[in-house]
């Protein structure tokens, strides 16, 4: 149940840098996400947390007391890992007891906690199994129990969900969350996997090369996104350049072109070259209604419950949209259709000192 | 005992210890192993005067190394020719009859060279009259050269066919399948597919059934003692053995052992390091193919005749050759036998081979644990490489550098049980260390790392999760190490002369040559064969079971 506080941690390997003064706070029994594409730095930040990694700078503080150089085993921190790590000679019951068992803990609090754990996880008829018995998500359940009956306060959950499949992946996730609620636990769960970490945290940091770039609620991450990277890597974005014209009550946005483009209210000065990103869910298109700009359909790829609809503009941008099926049928590739959005959905950023190009780029 | 775990937990002693273990591997294993190397900066006039200046001595001492690399050379040649399609027909084949053909592949390691050079000669020597050889025996090569190669192969076949097939298991058939729905022959497909595949294993068993021959003493020494002339023949490691009693007495020798032991070390250093460049570089020319020919030989009569040959090899060869010695214990008139003297030495060669594998696994795993969990670091990869170094070394060579070593310094006190003990664990030391390393490295680290974070400490975590997981390794080690300590002569005898372990034992009685001494003998091999078969039976169960 601590809250922990990590500040301007820094861990190089070699001219890696997976930790670039890295600063993150987490409350007291939140179920914070972590977001980042490969090789952002998740898993360096979550062994730096539980201890398994020195990092070269910067402090770890848990519950306010310096936890930088604590050893692992004393921070109350239980990682449970992608691959879950069940100790292969020991079974299910024997497994879920090993913290207690290393913290000699007696017989009858052993019990009683095996007892719960087993019911908790639904695996009370499982206990003499060995790990190689079970399913992939039996031992995902008996990972997560040795973890909850470990004692520890913090559960650090590195992807726990990668390898199982698809419709177990989108149950367990709504289990997952609700059992660290019930036992009041503080969590920090690394996923590079968007849809994941929307519906399971009560808050959502997205790290890019080391560093957290925004941290915020869902909803937040997804209407506000504060930097391009974000917009983009949390449901697919476009994005238009242009000229600051006016940023209150709406930004108005000049293209190269002349085109006039709304967005939402921005603090940039006019005059600043800027770029406003649309989700591609939210980018709309029509043959009938007049848009901001016009575009020729490319291709249409059926989804199932969506069409995604590739379009190149006069400029020879290419652009997405997302529509609903039911759509099929009045648009076809080669038709030219109007672009339009709520001017509430459109993000305006400054122009990225290294361009837009390198900011949107993932790895 | 919490407290105890305590203490051992702290930062600092886990650093002291590694420490430690570092320091005991470079001081106790790998300098005294190389120490001898420094007498040629130390005493270059003596090495002038008594082997250089002395034509008949360099002469003497250049032939038998000469001798010894050309019998490693030839020896490894043919342990790949006949390895291979063993190898090939162990892993690929499925025919009745397999499992045995398995377990007889693994048999003459069971044998300590010792009895197996004994053996092996009475089978294939034409042996003096006093032997009283059986008349089924083959009694046929009169050269030294060509029966110490024999003998060789008998011992170092099953390593290279355990290389071989080891890499064979792992290279996925699927490549091959492949190559053959593309239309390639069998024997195209296999050779121009798989063989180049096959490069580690063959470094592997290269370099060990190399070292092995090269390395060999005691089973060498019977051998010549047995055959009725062996015309004064000699390798490298049995002028070691032939010297280092008579050293005592004159000291004009000493130049010349430690001349004939750099030798030996240098050179068989300088050979693995060729061995690993060439069979990694060189590109065979594999690409072309004869599509004809190959198919001609994918089918019918040449298979079966070449999966005929090795299985024929393998028995006359290898099998008859190890085990004779029963059939010659049988046949011999029996002859009064003073069990005393050599129960002793098998009990002073089960002493020693008991407390060098329990220092082996004391120390030793503790370095197979640094070395794999290091594996990015300097300092490991200096160890790795170091740890091959007492595996290559001839042990005759190592045993006299130890020897001198110690002997040299007044560090610790220089009893002959605590010589021999030390030079069994410089060359056992590797094989518990390479075994484990091996078994560690492939435990995935999340396993210790997620018990940390469940509150082990890092003794619990090492004892709770990852001992129980390497286990099995660790006994095959420590049962490898003993059998090796029992078998040992050739660094028992060069560092200490006098040593009456059993191996050495049944030297001294072969070289009585007299008929009484051969039966005893024979009798002396049969008792450490059925020892060593009793360890070679765990150590299959456990590994098998292991596998499981």
């Amino acid at each position: 149940m601590p809250d922990v506080k990590l500040v301007g941690l820094r861990k190089s390997y070699g001219d890696i840098k997976a930790a670039d003064g890295l600063d993150l706070e987490v409350k007291d029994g939140e179920y914070l996400c972590v977001l980042g594409p490969t090789g952002a730095g998740k898993t360096t930040l979550l062994r730096m947390i539980s201890g398994l990694l020195v990092p070269d700078k910067g402090k770890i503080f848990f519950d306010g007391k310096d936890f930088t150089r604590m050893e692992t085993e004393e921070r109350k921190a239980a990682l449970l890992s992608q691959t879950y790590a069940l100790f292969p000679q020991l079974t299910v019951e024997e497994n879920i007891m090993f913290g207690l068992d290393i913290r000699g803990a007696d017989e009858k609090l052993k019990e009683q906690v095996l007892i719960s754990m087993l019911d908790l996880v639904r695996l009370s008829g499982r206990s003499e199994a060995y790990p190689r018995e079970l399913s992939g998500g039996m031992q995902q359940r008996t990972a997560l129990a040795r973890a909850l009956a470990s004692g520890a306060d913090l559960l650090l959950l590195d992807e726990p969900l990668r390898a199982l499949d698809a419709r177990l992946r989108i149950s367990l996730r709504i289990e997952l969350r609700s059992l660290v609620k019930t036992l009041k636990m503080t969590a920090i769960h690394v996923t590079h996997d968007q849809d994941e970490a929307l519906v399971m945290a009560d808050r959502v940091a997205v790290i890019r090369d080391g560093r957290i770039l925004q941290i915020g609620t869902p909803k937040e991450i997804w209407d506000e996104p504060d930097t391009p990277f974000v917009a983009n890597f949390v449901g697919q974005s476009n994005f238009f350049t242009g000229e600051v014209m006016q940023s209150s009550p709406y930004t108005l946005l000049r293209t190269p072109e002349g085109t006039v483009l709304k967005g939402r209210s921005s603090d940039l000065a006019p005059g600043t070259t800027a770029v406003l990103g649309v989700k591609i869910g939210n980018t709309d298109l029509s043959k009938e209604r007049k848009g901001y700009l016009k575009a020729k359909v490319e291709r249409i790829i059926f989804e199932g419950r969506n069409l995604h609809v590739d379009m190149m503009m006069d400029n020879g941008q290419r652009i997405s949209s997302k529509v609903p099926s039911w759509r099929k049928g009045k648009i076809a590739p080669g038709d030219v259709v109007d672009i339009y959005w709520e001017e509430s959905k459109g993000t305006v950023f400054p122009m990225p000192p290294n361009g837009l190009e390198n900011e949107l780029k993932v790895e | 005992m919490d407290s105890l775990i305590a203490v051992i937990s702290r930062k600092r002693f886990r650093t002291g210890w590694t420490a430690f273990i570092i320091v005991f591997f470079l001081f106790f294993v790998i300098l005294p192993t190389v120490y001898i190397l420094s007498y040629a900066f130390t005493n270059w006039g003596s090495i002038e005067q008594y082997v250089l200046d002395d034509p008949a001595m360099l002469d003497l001492i250049l032939n038998a190394i000469s001798a010894s690399f050309q019998i490693a050379a030839i020896v490894t040649v043919i342990d790949i020719l006949v390895g291979l399609p063993m190898a090939w027909m162990l892993v690929r084949k499925q025919f009745r009859g397999k499992a045995l053909l398995d377990t007889l592949i693994d048999m003459p390691l069971a044998v300590p060279t010792a009895a197996l050079g004994f053996s092996s000669a009475i089978f294939f020597a034409v042996t003096p009259d006093a032997l009283q050889a059986p008349s089924f025996a083959l009694n046929a090569v009169t050269s030294p050269f060509i029966l110490i190669i024999l003998l060789h192969v008998v011992f170092s076949y099953p390593y290279m066919v355990r290389s071989l097939s080891a890499i064979l298991v792992q290279i996925d058939q699927t490549y091959e399948t492949a190559g053959r729905t593309l239309g390639a022959s069998a024997l195209s497909a296999a050779r121009t597919i798989t063989l180049p595949l096959f490069r580690a294993g063959l470094v592997t068993g290269i370099i060990l059934c190399f070292a092995r021959s090269l390395s060999e003493t005691g089973g060498t020494m019977i051998a010549l003692a047995t055959m009725a002339n062996s015309q004064g023949f000699q390798t490298g490691p049995t002028i070691i053995g032939m010297w280092k009693p008579l050293v005592e007495t004159n000291t004009d020798l000493a130049a010349p052992l430690a001349f004939v032991s750099i030798l030996l070390i240098l050179l068989s250093l300088v050979l693995l390091l060729v061995i690993k460049l060439v069979v990694m570089k060189v590109h065979l020319p594999m690409g072309r193919i004869w599509p004809r020919p190959e198919k001609l030989f994918s089918r019918g009569w040449f298979p079966k005749t070449k999966d005929g040959l090795a299985v024929f090899f393998l028995v006359l060869f290898v099998l008859i050759p190890s085990f004779f010695i029963f059939t010659y214990v049988g046949s011999v008139e029996s002859a009064s036998f003073d069990w005393g003297p050599f129960t002793e030495s098998l009990l002073f060669s089960f002493m020693v081979a008991g407390v060098v594998t329990v220092i082996d696994i004391a120390l030793g795993v503790p370095l197979a644990v640094y070395i794999a969990k290091n594996r990015t670091g300097k300092l490991s990869d200096v160890l790795d490489v170091l740890v091959n170094v007492p595996l290559i070394v001839p042990t005759a060579a190592l045993g006299y550098s130890l020897g001198v070593f110690w002997t040299g310094q007044n560090i610790i006190p220089t009893y002959d049980v605590l010589l021999i003990i030390l030079a069994h664990v410089a060359f056992t030391y590797p094989l518990v260390v390479r075994n484990v390393a091996g078994a560690v490295e492939e435990v995935d680290p999340a396993f210790e790392e997620t018990a940390r974070t469940l509150g082990a400490k890092p003794v619990q975590a090492f004892r709770r999760v990852l001992y129980p997981i390497i286990k099995s390794s660790i006994l095959a080690g420590a049962i490898m190490a003993f059998t090796r300590s029992l078998g040992e002569t050739g660094a028992t005898q060069a560092v200490v002369a006098s040593a009456q372990t059993a191996p050495v034992y049944i030297v001294n009685l072969i070289n009585l040559k007299t008929p009484s001494g051969y039966y005893t003998a024979g009798l002396a091999c049969i008792v450490l064969i059925i020892v060593s078969f009793v360890f070679m039976l765990a150590l299959r169960y456990i590994t098998n079971r292991r596998s499981r």
